[in-house]
Parts: C-alpha cells; sequence; structure tokens
C-alpha cells in the first residue's frame, strides 16, 4: 500500500508507460495473431491455426466459471457440442440462416444451462463437478440414440455459410479471423466481469465461499450468472465450430477429453489471468496437433495428457507463468515486505517522534 | 410382458445393484476420508477386469484366483495414491484439483489398456460361462450370481471392518472429524490412506466380478462413472448405506425400464435421478451432515 501511494505522488509516469508497454505488447501480439493466415505455409497449417483459434475461443468461455469462482467444470464439450447441433439444426430444418442460427443455439444453450446451474451450483463444488460429467454422458447417450433428430452415430453434416465458390483455404482464413473475433470479444466481457462488482463477489466465492455469502454476496445468483454467460459463449464457439468443420460426430462434439482439454489449457496459461487461458490453448492446442500428426491415433495421447494435467494439477496449479516466475525469483535476491530495522534504531526514531512532539 | 420376464429383470436388477453398491460403497469411502471425488474409481474398475482377463488367458486359471494378486496390489496403489499424490494437494482448492488429479490418473489407465491390450473387446470365456439357472421361469445365469456373492461378501466384510475392529473406528472417526480423531491419538494421515486403499481393493473385487460376465474395453469406465457418481450424490455424499440403497433402488429401476425402453435410454435413469435429486434435495436422501455442504 505504502509503496503504491509513493508511486502515485511521485508523479504518475511509471504507471502510465506500463499500461502504454503492456498495450503495445498486445497491439504486436494481436498483429501477429491477425497476420498468421498471410504466414501460414499451407492450408493444412491454417486449419491447425483454426483449431487452436477455436480452442482459444472456448477455453476463455470456460474460464468465465473456472477462473472466476474456482468451479472446475470438466463438462464444457455439453455446451459447445449442444450449440453445434442446435446450430445445425437451426440451418438445415428450419432454413435459418448460418449466423442467426449460431446466435440463437447460443441463446437457447444460455436458457438450458439455467435449470442446469441449478441444480449444480446450489452445494458445492463435488456435485458440480460430477453434474458437469454426467452432463456429457447424457448427451452422448441421447446423441448416439435419438436417431430420428442427431443423426445418431452417423452425425449431421451442416451446410458451408459461404457458399461454394469460395474454396477450402479461403474458408480456413475466414474462420481463424472469426474465431479470433469471437476470442476478443469473449476476453473484452471477461475483462469488464473481472472488474465489476459481480468479478469481485465471484473472486470472494473463489477465495471462502462462507465468508462471502456472511459478508452479503448474493453466492448463488452471481455463480448462476457467470454459469450461464460461460455456457452461452462456449456454444457460440461450438456453432461456429459446427459451421467450419461441416459435420458433427457425437463421439467428438460431447467428449469428456475435449472438456478436460479446455481445463488444461486454462488451468497451464494461468486461470486467473485474463490470457491465461489463450496462452494455454496455443501451447496445448499446437500439442495435441503435434502429437496426433505425429504419432497418429493411439491411445498414447490419453496417457500423454493425463500425465501433462497431473503435472499440471501437482507442481502449477496457478498456471504456467506464476510458476516460471517465482523459478527465476529464487535466483534472485529476496525482496521481503519486512522492513529492515532493528530494536536500536526504532528506539531513535521514537525519541526523535517524541522530541518533535514536546 | 409376462410375468417370468419382469421376474427376471427384478432379479437382475438387484444382482447389478449388489455391484453397485460395492463399487459406490469404495466412492464413499474416499469421499468420506478425503472428500475426493475418485473418477479414476471406474477406470480401477476395468484394469482389475483387464488384469482378472490377462490372468486367466495366461494361466488357464479361474478369474476369481487374480484377487489374491489384484486386492492387495489395489490397496497398496489406493495407499500410494494417497499419500504420494492427493495428500500433497493444497487444501483449500483439494476437491477441485483432487477431481483433476484423479481425471488424470484415470485417462493414463484408459489410455495405458488402449495401448498394451488394444481397443479390441475382450471377453472371459470360462467352462461355466453359458450355465444358468431357472427359477419360476426367469433365466439367471450363474456368473451373475457369482458376481453377486462376491459383491455381497465384501460388502458385508466391509461392513464388519467398519463397525467391529479397532481400525474400523479409527477410520469412521477420521471421516467423523479429523481433528478430533487426532486428539485422541489416532494417525489420521495413516488412516486416511488406508481408507484409500479400501476404497481400491472394492475396485478390485468389482472388476473381477465384473470380468466374469461382461465384454470389457478400455473406455468402458466412462460408463460406469457417471451411474455410481450419481449413486452416491443420491444416497448422500458420504453414507454408505445411503449408497447401497441407491444402489439397489437404481439397478432395480434400470433393469425394469429396459424390458420397454432398450439398455440405452434406461441408462438415463441415473442422470434423470441426479438431476431431480440435487434439484430437490441437494444434500442427497441419506446423508448427513457432511453431505450438506458439497
Amino acid at each position: 500500500m505504502l509503496s503504491a501511494s509513493r508511486h502515485r505522488e511521485s508523479g504518475t509516469s511509471p504507471g502510465r508507460s506500463v499500461l502504454l508497454t503492456k498495450l503495445l505488447v498486445a497491439a504486436v501480439l494481436l498483429g501477429l495473431v491477425l497476420a498468421f493466415p498471410a504466414l501460414a505455409p499451407d492450408p493444412f497449417v491454417l486449419s491447425v491455426g483454426v483449431v487452436i483459434a477455436s480452442y482459444a475461443a472456448l477455453a476463455v468461455a470456460w474460464n468465465f466459471v473456472g477462473g472466476l469462482t474456482g468451479y472446475i467444470s470438466l463438462g464444457h464439450a455439453a455446451y459447445s457440442g449442444l450449440g453445434g447441433y442446435a446450430t445445425a439444426l437451426l440451418v438445415t430444418e428450419a432454413g435459418v440462416n448460418p449466423w442467426v442460427s449460431m446466435v440463437v443455439a447460443a441463446v437457447l444453450v444460455g436458457v438450458a444451462a439455467v435449470p442446469i446451474g441449478i441444480a449444480s451450483l446450489r452445494v458445492r463444488g463435488a456435485s458440480f463437478v460430477i453434474v458437469s460429467i454426467a452432463l456429457v454422458l447424457i448427451l452422448l447417450l441421447v446423441a448416439q440414440s435419438w436417431a430420428g433428430v442427431t443423426g445418431g452415430s452417423n452425425g449431421l453434416r451442416v451446410p458451408r455459410p459461404f457458399g461454394t465458390d469460395v474454396l477450402r483455404p479461403e474458408q480456413h482464413e475466414r474462420f481463424f479471423y472469426l474465431f479470433v473475433g469471437l476470442t476478443l470479444v469473449a476476453l473484452a466481457l471477461w475483462w469488464v466481469i473481472d472488474r465489476s462488482r459481480l468479478g469481485t463477489g465471484l473472486k470472494a466465492i473463489r477465495e471462502d465461499e462462507d465468508k462471502a455469502q456472511a459478508l452479503g454476496v448474493p453466492t448463488f445468483a452471481y455463480k448462476l450468472v457467470v454459469f450461464v454467460v460461460s455456457a452461452f459463449m462456449t456454444a457460440m464457439a461450438g456453432g461456429m465450430y459446427a459451421l467450419w468443420f461441416g459435420s458433427l460426430d457425437p463421439i467428438f462434439q460431447f467428449s469428456i477429453l475435449t472438456g478436460s482439454y479446455l481445463v488444461l489449457m486454462s488451468l497451464l496459461g494461468g486461470v486467473r489471468s485474463l490470457l491465461g487461458p489463450v496462452v494455454g490453448a496455443v501451447i496445448v492446442g499446437y500439442a495435441v496437433e503435434f502429437f496426433k500428426a505425429q504419432y497418429g491415433d493411439t491411445q498414447l495421447h490419453l496417457v500423454a495428457l493425463g500425465l501433462l494435467l497431473a503435472l499440471v494439477v501437482l507442481f502449477m496449479p496457478d498456471g504456467v507463468i506464476p510458476w516460471l516466475t517465482a523459478q527465476l525469483d529464487r535466483f534472485r535476491p529476496g525482496d521481503t515486505s519486512i522492513r529492515e530495522v532493528d530494536a536500536a534504531q526504532l528506539a531513535e526514531e521514537r525519541k526523535a517522534l517524541e522530541e518533535a512532539k514536546s | 410382458m409376462s410375468g417370468a420376464l419382469l421376474l427376471q429383470s427384478l432379479i437382475l436388477g438387484l444382482l447389478l445393484g449388489g455391484l453397485y453398491a460395492l463399487l459406490a460403497a469404495g466412492l464413499t469411502l474416499y469421499f468420506g476420508v478425503m472428500r475426493v471425488v475418485m473418477i479414476a474409481h471406474s477406470a480401477f474398475l476395468i484394469l482389475a477386469a483387464y488384469l482378472a482377463w490377462f490372468f486367466t488367458t495366461q494361466t488357464g486359471l479361474d478369474p476369481l484366483l487374480s484377487l489374491v494378486i489384484t486386492v492387495p496390489l489395489f490397496f497398496a496403489a489406493g495407499y500410494g495414491m494417497q499419500r504420494a499424490l492427493l495428500s500433497r494437494l493444497r487444501p483449500a482448492t483439494l476437491t477441485m484439483m483432487s477431481v483433476l488429479l484423479t481425471f488424470a490418473i484415470a485417462l493414463v489407465i484408459e489410455g495405458g489398456l488402449g495401448y498394451l491390450f488394444s481397443g479390441t473387446q475382450r471377453r472371459i470365456q470360462l467352462g461355466y460361462s453359458g450355465a444358468s439357472l431357472e427359477l419360476w421361469g426367469a433365466r439367471i445365469a450363474v456368473v451373475k450370481l457369482i458376481a453377486f456373492g462376491l459383491a455381497a461378501v465384501s460388502l458385508l466384510a466391509l461392513y464388519l471392518l467398519l463397525k467391529k475392529t479397532r481400525f474400523g473406528q479409527a477410520l469412521r472417526a477420521t471421516i467423523q472429524h479429523r481433528e478430533a480423531a487426532q486428539l485422541l491419538g489416532i494417525d489420521t494421515d495413516r488412516i486416511a490412506g488406508f481408507g484409500f486403499g479400501l476404497g481400491l481393493a472394492t475396485a478390485a473385487v468389482g472388476g473381477t466380478a465384473l470380468a466374469l460376465d461382461a465384454t470389457i474395453y478400455p473406455s468402458l469406465h466412462w460408463h460406469w462413472i457417471g451411474p455410481l457418481m450419481a449413486i452416491i450424490v443420491i444416497g448422500g455424499l458420504g453414507s454408505i448405506p445411503g449408497a447401497a440403497i441407491a444402489a439397489m433402488l437404481l439397478g432395480v429401476t434400470q433393469a425394469l425400464l429396459q424390458i420397454p425402453m432398450g439398455t440405452t435410454w434406461a441408462q438415463t435413469v441415473f442422470y434423470l435421478a441426479l438431476f431431480a435429486t440435487l434439484m430437490f434435495r441437494p444434500q442427497g436422501f441419506f446423508g448427513g451432515r457432511l453431505a450438506q455442504r458439497f
């Protein structure tokens, strides 16, 4: 506190320069991201970029609940899958414009998330996790069995939104920008919530739900609101994925694995920071695609994912950036918050104060 | 629908419920000693089933004999897992992080099984695989009776262990109030490790019972974890009798619903019951003080 106020007194330059550097770094990063389609050597690399961008959108959407409240959902694939299926059905059965379908589907998923949230958020964490997993399993059952609507195990085909004259690389490029745009919207929303009264209440829940409740935070309502927002954003990303990929397979849409990728991304990047999930999505998304390309379809990718998740949970639950800073700090001279004053100096100070008074 | 078919479904439901009850008791033990939702429980179940299958194909002996190896092995693995992994997590985020850690273990087991034994469906062929008893027109496979008997004996043993021995008293004291148990001189860390070992031993028994009459494949555990977690929530987290009653009821309901709805849709009864319970009675139907807060 002391040092912060001293900074403010001594002029605004340090604060402003930090802000400027941050903005500059953000602008450079964004520029690099936007230049990616032009730099990508071939359509395959570009399509990997689209997958990573979609993971980034999903991970940021996940982080509304995971990061702000500390409630870890392993079943966010349920909302992205539902968003995808609803978008596909609206386009093919009702003939609605694809982009309108995407938003309507996300709103529908948001509405459906209200009773789910009421059921799973009334009690503490354990039931929330159980419900999140159960939801994916039940939706997978339904999607596979209810063949009349969902196409069963064959899945659904989704017509492309850009017509047939737009070639595949061009499709990838447009969807890359769309996913980046969606991620930016989600980031902006997260930033706003993080700084609002709602966000403060949610973070109080994360740190200690009992104390937050005792202080008058409407814990249940706050959790429900952010849960619905998260489901909505996840469904948007899921719908956009359906439009890009063009076909839906229940095994991949309602997959616990997808949900756990999102958790791993956010945890690895750091759930408490704005850009953590994006950093995690880039690292994990790249690793997943690399692993697929290198080792094909063996079951070893499950082992790799499991080991990585266990390592992150055990050794860097706050994310890779805080972990790295902590490792670097070991080599720096320790900066302590304790003032290094001995008893003699204190006595002198006190004497000086008393003299000044009298 | 004929009376014989109904009777047969009822009996099959009870037999399945017995297996559910044993496995749910294991999940309840983990939850009791550490407030941990152990996602890897059913992965260990499938691992035990694979070990029983591997044991039988390699030695030609009865899969039940593999229990001699798997039960102590799983007990040790559970103790080691609790002491080496779960107790390292920060208490503040234990519930969430332990879910992720056990989820990671489940993935490693599933991937490892898939890599070692491939995704092919496996089944143990035994001399008595096809044998069945007939009771008022209902046909009950002998292997299902053996599986139920195994589950029932293990549950009884677990009950006696918890109620009648000093170790059981110490374990229950640790579950009820850890600090108070510590003040009474109980080494709660060790007891918690043993509790975990016991829970994992139930997975070993259940897996062997499962291997007797089911076709197994690496990703089968996802079909078990959902129903099992539904059972422990409905029974009230932390209550073993509650879990056993919920397991029996849901097992029978599932078996009866299979007649009109088919096997896939009948599975949804677990999830519907789970949602209904959380909506109207989030602490479960038999849970005490402990269940209120999770």
